[in-house]
């Protein structure tokens, strides 16, 4: 009995302890280390904070460059395939074309229409300031179970700051939760610590919720509204964060909201340099 | 004689470079984009084998770098990983020193154990003192197949164990 107690404490502190040949470093304090800076980190000394937004955009940097051959062999075999669909190709793009015509005096009756009538209502179209959008590009995209983020490369030095709307094509895809001089993190819709306030179409009121999977979902509908297929979800704006009337995605059959912009598919964002959240995220 | 020796030390250097590698990169083996629930911590299953096969060329310095290199990239607090993977290294090593000869079975109830006190310490330790919230499915989905896919790797490194590095086990 005593010899395999004896066993046990010799194998548990030979593990915690041993060193020597290839380990330098004991277990036992690295663990010490790794716990020193996880507390540093969580409760946020003061020195540490630039430590550490120096340390991201180095290795924001290098990740960048480490997975070039990893986007390379993608990028090569989609470029081989729409050369061999040009033709095919051309053919839609010509039928767009026509149809894009003919919608055109359409939109340009509405844009006038719609200026017409904000004059009649006094407001301002929320997106006339347009100097202060910045693209860029998407430095790290890693796909993680838990965490739905994205890494882009722009941060303080341009005036980026925490909260700032980001979107693809006008739609909206997340808001930037931190930022470092060269580099910035976006949290993207689906993440589950994601929550916007949305509007749907009939004008009803919700909380936009990620679920961790690539569909959002509507949280704090109003009592006995039903979802259905095909309602268009926009930012509310009641936040002051997001600009009022975004466009997000649209319901599908299971109530969850298919967003417009494919997360996983992002390579370009731009950000809202006029809006910034006021308090804590 | 000299060129075998630089070859032979490539071939030991690769389980560390591959770590770096994962955690540095944008590589992931997270296959959700295909199946949903299919999620995999490569890295645990990587330092668990090699800290229990050959501990000389995993060094516990690297793995604590390499965790380091993961948190900034995911994007969780500084030294999280590491602590995770330092506790596979302990119950690797523990096992390692208590044991004689060890079989594929043993090796995969080993490291089921050591996963369970890894995560339990990583996800704890984020739910106590960071904002981040995980869905509990996921967090079972990817210790299920990690588990589940530990075999297959296992056959997979002894094999390059056996070709590539030279076999000296516990």
């Amino acid at each position: 009995m005593s010899v395999s107690r004896d066993d046990f404490s010799i194998a548990f502190r030979s593990a915690l302890l041993q060193r020597g040949g290839a380990q330098k470093f004991s277990v036992l304090s690295l663990i010490f280390l790794a716990l020193i800076i996880f507390f540093l980190d969580v409760y946020g000394a003061k020195f540490t904070k630039p430590i550490r937004g120096f340390i991201n955009d180095v290795v924001y940097r290098v990740t960048f460059l480490a997975s070039t051959p990893s986007r390379f062999f993608p990028q090569v075999s989609n470029d081989i395939s729409s050369f061999l669909n040009v033709r095919e190709e051309n053919k839609k793009l010509k039928a767009e074309i026509e149809k894009y015509k003919s919608l055109e005096l359409n939109v340009e009756f509405l844009t006038d229409e719609n200026k017409n009538l904000q004059k009649i209502l006094e407001t301002e179209y929320f997106n006339k300031n347009l100097s202060n959008i910045i693209l860029a590009k998407v430095l790290v995209d890693k796909n993680s179970p838990f965490l739905k983020s994205i890494i882009i490369n722009k941060g303080t030095q341009i005036g980026i700051l925490k909260g700032m709307p980001v979107t693809k094509d006008n739609y909206l895809v997340g808001r930037v939760v931190e930022t470092n001089y060269l580099s910035s993190r976006v949290l993207l819709l689906n993440d589950l610590n994601s929550r916007i306030p949305v509007t749907l179409d009939e004008g009803a009121q919700a909380i936009l919720s990620g679920s961790g999977s690539n569909n959002p979902i509507l949280e704090y509908l109003p009592e006995d509204y039903k979802v259905i297929e095909d309602i268009s979800v926009f930012a509310s704006g009641k936040d002051g964060i997001f600009s009022p009337g975004t466009p997000i995605g649209k319901t599908n059959e299971n109530g969850e909201v298919d967003l417009f912009v494919d997360p996983n598919q992002l390579s370009f964002v731009t950000v809202n340099l006029n809006v910034q959240s006021k308090g804590d995220l | 004689m000299a060129k075998t020796s630089i070859i032979n030390k490539i071939y030991n250097a690769g389980p560390v470079i591959l770590l770096y590698y994962l955690c540095i990169s944008e590589v992931d083996t997270n296959l959700e984009k295909t199946f949903e629930i299919f999620t995999l911590n490569f890295q645990i299953i990587l330092i668990y084998f090699w800290v229990l096969k050959r501990p000389e060329i995993m060094a516990n310095g690297h793995i604590f770098l390499a965790g380091l290199i993961n948190d900034v990239v995911m994007g969780f607090p500084l030294g999280i990983s590491s602590l995770s993977y330092l506790i596979i290294i302990f119950v690797g090593t523990y096992v390692r020193n208590k044991s004689v000869n060890t079989t594929i079975a043993s090796d995969w109830f080993t490291f089921f154990m050591a996963m369970i006190f890894s995560n339990l310490l990583f996800f704890s330790l984020l739910n106590n003192f960071s904002d981040l919230s995980f869905p509990i499915s996921k967090i079972g989905y990817n210790m299920f197949f990690t588990v589940f896919m530990f075999p297959i790797f296992w056959l997979l490194f002894n094999l390059y164990q056996a070709t590539f590095v030279g076999g000296r086990d516990a």
